[in-house]
This record gives structure tokens, C-alpha cells and sequence, in this order.
């Protein structure tokens, strides 16, 4: 059987059916809907916790008592750390001039105090390409042993909740994706199953007159092939329309802004568009097992 | 005495039994000549279509052998039986007519699983509709068709591809008396184009004087007039 008669015959049954195929279709597209709201909403988590802990970096207190000279051989220190993308140092001078900045018209509080009251530190930022909350606890912990430093800092317990939500939404999103996915071919397969129940006497009498099992099973293919493509594509088309107006609402909103909203990655909605042809595929093969017997 | 060459159907020691208390028949030994006309008799529920439906696998026998064809049925494997199908035209008694297709569709099926390029398809779907009678009805379906057009259109489909072989399980057990001396006639000249015919029937007038052999299944064996 040629490739156009097998669509062809495909596309005739699906007009014979198109009811049941729509529905089939819907359910399919839901069930990945639901999938592709919680990977986008994981893939934005991820990354806003990759971007906060990269941003927040690492804040290096020297002791009061650091002499002068040891700076430019810390800093040389520092900045070949591995992961380490550049080191700011900010004198006790500096630190009490942000001070003032930040305290505005309230800075007269600072009257008569010691410019030289806050300690010196550096400021490190850490390679995003890199970024891994481990790497930022071991450095933090390898630099707090020198015994110029007084104290590292680095938005531990921040970084540590979104990690640990980052991690549970991640769960919720494998275990959903794996049951929606399982549900999509469960409903597919029963679908089918009751397509071919509906039709068993037209199968019956393509086996009579002689038709192969790829003859009969074809159709039921392609149409299986089209319900996974249509379904989950539509469901990422809803997302992707869903991210484009999130899109829209954060360049207009001041607080949302540099919030920086990404999509699904390109290779994870292949993944999705594959898994979800592949299942419905499998699934009607497997539906069709028992009718193909002799 | 038929010769093993020229025969194209052979039962050799066949049983079939659904169980041990249901037994259909036993140690059947026949032999089909090509191009013979043969009646298959018998009450209901002797086993008539039981016969036939082995001839085309729909069921094994219990034990014994059958050749279709030359082909030894036992060493056939499910992926060869649609290619053993093919050169056997099977009528029944309920037409089994595809009722969302129209009669051009139901007959060119038979085509269609061969995989006959679409020209070469319609010109022998319209000449054995022809044949049978149904030119101007092509577009129909065969809810809109009498009985014994919608039993015309199954003998147009059993035999489009031209098969060696043509069962016809009680084809006019469902028709009146015209209807049923038209297909008759339909065979006869299906017959007379070189098909071999099974016909299996419990109606005694259509073969009472009859010079074809008549086959008779009987209380699990087979008896020959």
C-alpha cells in the first residue's frame, strides 16, 4: 500500500468519524496542555532562581585588622577561583558611601560615625553558565576558611528555598507529565478501541476480501499519528499564545520588568510533540492488537 | 475419481470440534475439481459454513489437512492467509455489505487490498457490475438497494478480482424465488468463466435436478450424490 492511497484512506475515515476524532484530539491536547502549563511555569522557576542566585553572588567580609597591602593578592586569589566571573573590592569607605546612598535623606544618623566602621569585602559574581547552589556552598565555605575573612554571605536561605521549591515543582512536573502523558494514551487507546468496535464489521470484511494487517491498521496510524501531532501542538500553540501575553504584561508592568519570561525550550517541545505522536501511536497499535488476530 | 493434479480444494481426515461434547464433524475426505460446480447440503447448523470458513482460515480444523490451491493450509502463517484470501470470493447469506460506502466502493474493497492502481480498478468494478446488472446504481448504498441487488453487488465483490474460488455461503437464503433463479444464473455463468464453486445451501430445489455433485454433511460425515 502506497503512502497516498494509505493517507487518503486515513483522511476518508476521518471524515466518516470526525467526531470521535475531534474529541480524541481535544482530550489529548488537554491532558498535554496541563503538562506544558506546569514545564513552562518550571522552566521560568529555574531560571529566575538560576538568574537571583547568580545575581545576589557572594559577599566577601575581610577583618578589620586586614593590612592594605594584602588586597590586590586577595583579590588575585579570589578571581582565580574556579566559577568565579569577576571580584569588586569595596573599602570600608566605599561601603560607608553606599551607606549614605541608600539611606538618602536619612543620613544624617551617620553623623559623627566612623567612616571606616564598616569592614572591607569583595563582591564576587559567579558564572552563570555554572551556576549550581553546591558550587556556591563549597566556595563560600572554602573562602570563609582564609583567615582575612570575617564572614561570606550569599542569600543562603533564599537561594535554598527556591532551590528546594525549584526542586518540588520539577517532581510535580515529571509526575504530571508522566501521568498526562499515560492518561492522553489511555483515553487514545479506549478511543480507538471503541472506533474499532464500531467498525469491526467493516474490518471483518477487509479481512475477508483478502486486506493485510498493515492494510487495516494503517488508516488508524496515520489517524493516531495526526491526533498526537494536532493535539499537542495545539496544547503548546495555547501555552505559547499563554507566554506571549504574559510577555505583554510584563513589559508593561514596572514590578514584573527584568523578570525576563522565557518559553518551554525548543528541544523540550520536540520532546513533548514526539512523546505525545509516540504514545498515541503505541497506544492504538496496542488497541488494534487483539482485532488483528485471526 | 478426480486426480490430485486437477483438484483444487482437498479435505484430508478433517475434524473440527468446538469441544469434546461438541463435535461439528469428523474424518472428512473430499476432493474439488478445478472448474467443478459442487452443492454443500445439509440441516442448519451441520456444519456447511464451518467447511467453508476453514477453506478461507477463518477457522482451523481440529485435526487433519486441507489444500486450497495447492497450498497446504496448516503450513500457511497468519501474514499469508489475506494473500490465500484474495483468490477466494466468499458470498453470504447477509450480503455483508459495508452500509457507509456506496456499491462502487464496496466492490472495488476487494481491488483496493490488492493494491490495483485506481484506472485499472474502475474499469473492472463497472465491468462486473455490468455483468451483474447494477451499471446505473454505482452511486448508491446498499441500504437504498433491494435484497437481491444488495446479494448482486456481494457477488460483484466476491469475484471483481477474478479468484480461482468462489464459496457462497446460503446466498439465497434471503432472497425470493426470482432473485434467487438470477443468482443462481450468476453463478452458473461464474462457473462457466472457469471459477471453481462451493455452494452451501439446506434449499434441496436448487440442485433437485441438478447434474452437479451435491455434497451431503450429515451427522459429521460427508456423503456424495
Amino acid at each position: 500500500m502506497t503512502l497516498p492511497v494509505l493517507c487518503r484512506r486515513a483522511f476518508y475515515d476521518l471524515r466518516q468519524d470526525l467526531c470521535a476524532q475531534f474529541m480524541t484530539t481535544i482530550v489529548v491536547s488537554l491532558s498535554i496542555l496541563i503538562f506544558a502549563f506546569f514545564t513552562l511555569l518550571y522552566f521560568n522557576l529555574q531560571r529566575f532562581v538560576e538568574r537571583f542566585g547568580t545575581e545576589l553572588g557572594l559577599t566577601v567580609f575581610l577583618t578589620e585588622d586586614t593590612p592594605k597591602d594584602r588586597i590586590p593578592g586577595l583579590y588575585q586569589d579570589l578571581a582565580g577561583l574556579p566559577g568565579v566571573e569577576k571580584v569588586t573590592y569595596i573599602s570600608s569607605e566605599e561601603a560607608f558611601k553606599r551607606l549614605e546612598n541608600f539611606l538618602k535623606d536619612e543620613k544624617e544618623v551617620l553623623e559623627g560615625v566612623d567612616p571606616k566602621f564598616l569592614p572591607p569585602s569583595f563582591e564576587i559574581q559567579i558564572n552563570r553558565a555554572i551556576f549550581q547552589l553546591e558550587r556556591i556552598k563549597q566556595l563560600a565555605g572554602e573562602i570563609d576558611k582564609w583567615p582575612e575573612v570575617s564572614k561570606v554571605q550569599y542569600g543562603q536561605e533564599w537561594i535554598d528555598r527556591l532551590y528546594i521549591f525549584s526542586g518540588f515543582i520539577r517532581i510535580i512536573v515529571a509526575i504530571t507529565g508522566i501521568l498526562l502523558l499515560f492518561t492522553a494514551a489511555f483515553v487514545v487507546t479506549n478511543t480507538i478501541k471503541l472506533t474499532v468496535y464500531a467498525r469491526q464489521e467493516e474490518l471483518e470484511i477487509m479481512r475477508l476480501v483478502g486486506a493485510t494487517n498493515m492494510f487495516i491498521q494503517g488508516p488508524f496510524l496515520v489517524e493516531a499519528f495526526l491526533q498526537g501531532l494536532l493535539g499537542s501542538s495545539l496544547a503548546l500553540g495555547i501555552v505559547f499564545a499563554f507566554y506571549r501575553f504574559l510577555q505583554g504584561i510584563e513589559a508593561k508592568s514596572e514590578l514584573l520588568r527584568g523578570v525576563n519570561i522565557c518559553f518551554i525550550p525548543w528541544h523540550y517541545t520536540v520532546a513533548i510533540i514526539s512523546s505525545s505522536v509516540l504514545l498515541c501511536v503505541l497506544g492504538t497499535a496496542l488497541a488494534m492488537r487483539r482485532f488483528l488476530r485471526l | 475419481m478426480i486426480s490430485l493434479e486437477s483438484s483444487i480444494i482437498r479435505f484430508k481426515d478433517v475434524s473440527k470440534a468446538y469441544s469434546q461434547d461438541n463435535i461439528v464433524f469428523s474424518g472428512i475426505d473430499l476432493e474439488i475439481e478445478k472448474g467443478e460446480f459442487v452443492f454443500l447440503t445439509g440441516p442448519s447448523g451441520v456444519g456447511k459454513s464451518t467447511m467453508l470458513r476453514i477453506l478461507f482460515c477463518a477457522e482451523r480444523p481440529t485435526s487433519g489437512e486441507v489444500w486450497v490451491d495447492g497450498v497446504t493450509l496448516s503450513s500457511l502463517s497468519n501474514s499469508q492467509v489475506p494473500y490465500l484470501r484474495r483468490k477466494i470470493g466468499v458470498i453470504f447469506q447477509d450480503f455483508k455489505l459495508l452500509s457507509n460506502r456506496t456499491i462502487f466502493d464496496n466492490v472495488a474493497l476487494s481491488l483496493e487490498v490488492t493494491g490495483l492502481g485506481k484506472k485499472q480498478a474502475e474499469k473492472r468494478v463497472m465491468q462486473v457490475l455490468e455483468g451483474v446488472g447494477l451499471t446505473g446504481k454505482t452511486s448508491y448504498y446498499p441500504l437504498h438497494l433491494s435484497g437481491g441487488e444488495q446479494q448482486r453487488v456481494a457477488i460483484a465483490r466476491a469475484v471483481v478480482n477474478r479468484p480461482p474460488i468462489v464459496l457462497a455461503d446460503e446466498p439465497t437464503g434471503n432472497l425470493d424465488l426470482q432473485r434467487t433463479e438470477e443468482t443462481m444464473m450468476l453463478m452458473e455463468e461464474l462457473n462457466a468463466r472457469g471459477a471453481t464453486i462451493i455452494f452451501a445451501t439446506h434449499d434441496e430445489r436448487l440442485f433437485k435436478n441438478t447434474h452437479r455433485r451435491v455434497l451431503r454433511l450429515l451427522n459429521g460425515k460427508i456423503g456424495i450424490q
